[in-house]
């Protein structure tokens, strides 16, 4: 009841500060409250200055170093072939293509049995048990790649050597497209795509089977209701709902299968050798870094940063592709 | 006459179209839940597909990797080189367990102060240069990790003069913490609800005071959870301290030193000739595994302590 008192007090320009004030009082007053006049504002804006330089120079010195190797030898970096080690020429073909063929065999694989298996995990799996296998599935995606590298290089390596290998020479079509190298070698082309789909397959699932379980229940139920059967709602509701999500994870498994280091300079034979036929060894962009990068001098350096320049490229233009796609998507999505 | 004979027809093509329907949709309804569970049998078969090599994987992994990390000297010695006459003596790993550690703490203090501050800024700013550090962060958080490698050994190792050392290949791992730790603070940050920074701005707070007691109080759990998935990614990371931090057989902690890590003596074990160390190698990477999901666990129960906490 003091409130009730105490407002005979009160002054008017206090009630109703905004018109009787004059123009730019107010604009002042607005401002100092705005944090872009503050300590803390300025802070944010240094973070996000050290975070944009970081970026930049990151680019910049990898582009930086190579450059003396882009300068000279431009097309032996894109078309040569073998890699002499101290001197040079150094070629980079044979890098390239195995980093395209393990990468695009790996995500065929992973994408095709990955849909399948987030598909079972939200419609198929009995409810009690689905967080049980979501949380293995996340788990699994952070285990580190080397830790698939090593299991690739240990245990299937010795069994592509003594039963793969001799299985699939036994196929007269198959030496076509496998080559038929007999029992030398066990690291091979198609091993590193098998690890890598292996590898990349619970990232996939990850974020597939998370995209698909947000597909909302009304669409699916209604879908039922018009006597749609199981994989009729899958087809037609689910998947096309989905669609946006399933591209990014798609994208986000190919970055991940081209840009993987370890697994593969452990698991693809290290040879810098154009190979069309997976059972031969092979490398790839980043394993051959990791590979050569130890005893590399000068020159070798220099084409090995511009074989990391070719790396980023790739990786940067598959980011820019997934993200020109989910856009256009969200836009038609939007209309509709 | 004829009208009759039009009422009638109808009613007999009625009849015969009724049974010819029912007799299409029966064929196709059949065609339809063949295909169906033809359709469910394929994804459940890729389930399997995708099940066998995962599990078998982990269970070799704690088959082989159980028996060498059960004594204690693999936690507490320094890694032992075979030689012909002691083929069995490989030592154990401290070296690389303490270098991983201090290898993560210092790209996690280097890491987590900006990451978190420029997702704040991210979240809290339209401005041009927040949308190009958008998209700077989600193109730098997908990059390949040996690319911080290069950067890192340009950069640190060859232009500063710091040699291969703790703190080059913490400067990797750092570079490669930060966009996953600006996309998950901006997240978390977006995450809070508007009516609390209404109630703190109507109550009089300045708007920086509203941000630093109100809202980052409230995203906490969000940007706590980034950060442990930054560290789970960043510890298993072999590529970027492959090319920065020289390995080295001593314990060593400084930042100038040279160190060792759980990755990397995966990758030179498994390259072994000693059959000793390829069998200690499943130790060491069991180690690395329990670190990983250890972090990937209590991260998960931080966000769901969050949910918790709405």
């Amino acid at each position: 009841m003091k409130d009730e008192e105490s407002r005979d007090d009160v002054e008017v320009s206090d009630v109703i500060p905004l018109d009787l004030r004059r123009h730019d009082e107010v604009v002042a007053e607005f401002n100092s409250a705005t944090p872009s006049r503050t300590w803390y504002h300025y802070l944010l804006i240094a973070a996000s200055i050290v975070f944009a330089a970081v970026s930049v120079g990151f680019v910049g010195t990898i582009l930086w170093n190579s450059l003396p190797e882009w300068a000279h030898h431009t097309g032996t970096l894109l078309g040569g072939n073998g890699w002499q080690s101290p001197t040079g020429p150094f070629g980079g073909l044979a890098m390239i293509v195995g980093t395209l063929e393990t990468s695009l065999i790996a995500l065929a694989v992973a994408v095709v049995i990955g849909l399948g298996t987030s598909i079972s995990i939200v419609f198929f799996i009995p409810r009690r048990f689905r967080n049980i296998v979501a949380t293995l599935v996340e788990l699994l995606a952070a285990v580190p790649s080397i830790v698939y590298g090593l299991w690739g290089f240990l245990v299937l390596a010795p069994w592509m050597l003594n039963t793969v290998n001799p299985w699939l020479n036994k196929w007269p079509f198959a030496s076509i497209l496998f080559g038929n190298p007999g029992q030398e070698f066990g690291t091979s082309l198609l091993l590193a795509s098998i690890v890598l789909a292996v590898m990349i397959l619970p990232t996939f699932v990850a974020i597939s089977r998370e995209v698909i379980s947000v597909v909302p229940q009304d669409l699916i139920e209604a879908s039922l209701s018009l006597g749609a059967t199981r994989w009729q709602v899958i087809r037609e509701v689910v998947l096309p709902t989905a669609r946006i999500g399933l591209f990014g994870a798609t994208f986000l498994a190919l970055a991940r299968a081209t840009g993987e280091t370890v697994a593969v300079a452990l698991v693809a034979g290290g040879v810098a050798n154009t190979q069309f036929h997976l059972l031969y060894p092979g490398t790839s962009i980043a394993a051959w870094i990791a590979t050569e990068f130890g005893e590399a001098q000068g020159n070798e350096i220099a084409a090995l940063m511009a074989l990391g320049v070719l790396l980023m490229l790739l990786n940067f233009g598959l980011s820019l592709i997934s993200r020109a796609l989910v856009n256009r998507q969200r836009r038609v999505l939007a209309v509709v | 006459m004829s009208d009759i004979v039009e009422l009638e027809q109808p009613k007999e093509i009625g009849h015969e179209m009724r049974e010819e329907i029912r007799r299409i949709s029966d064929r196709h309804r059949a065609r339809r839940q063949l295909r169906s569970r033809v359709m469910v049998t394929l994804c459940a078969i890729a389930l399997a597909i995708t099940a066998v090599p995962l599990l078998l994987l982990l269970y070799q992994l704690f088959r082989r990797g159980l028996p060498v990390i059960l004594h204690a000297s693999f936690f507490t010695q320094l890694p032992q080189t075979p030689t012909l006459v002691t083929p069995n003596a490989t030592g154990g790993v401290s070296n690389a367990i303490l270098g991983s550690l201090v290898l993560t703490a210092y790209a996690t203090i280097m890491a987590v102060p900006v990451g978190v501050l420029v997702g704040v800024y991210l979240a809290e700013s339209d401005s041009k240069l927040a949308s190009l550090l958008r998209i700077i962060s989600q193109t730098m958080a997908g990059a390949p990790s040996i690319l911080m490698g290069l950067f890192a050994f340009s950069f640190v190792v060859r232009a500063l003069h710091v040699g291969f050392s703790a703190i080059a290949g913490s400067f990797a791992l750092a570079v490669l913490m930060l966009p996953v730790i600006v996309i998950s603070s901006e997240i978390a940050v977006r995450g809070v609800p508007n009516t609390l920074r209404e109630a703190g701005l109507a109550l009089g707070a300045k708007p920086h005071k509203v941000s630093l007691r109100i809202v980052l109080p409230s995203a906490v759990t969000g940007i706590v959870t980034g950060i442990i998935l930054a560290v789970s990614r960043a510890i298993g990371e072999t590529a970027p301290v492959l090319l920065t931090i020289g390995g080295g057989y001593i314990n060593a902690w400084k930042p100038l030193d040279p160190v060792s890590a759980l990755p990397l003596s995966i990758y030179e074990n498994a390259k072994s000739e000693w059959p000793s160390l390829r069998t200690q190698v499943w130790g060491i990477a069991l180690v690395l595994v329990v670190f990983v999901f250890v972090l990937s666990l209590s991260a998960r129960m931080w966000a769901s302590r969050k949910q918790q906490a709405r």
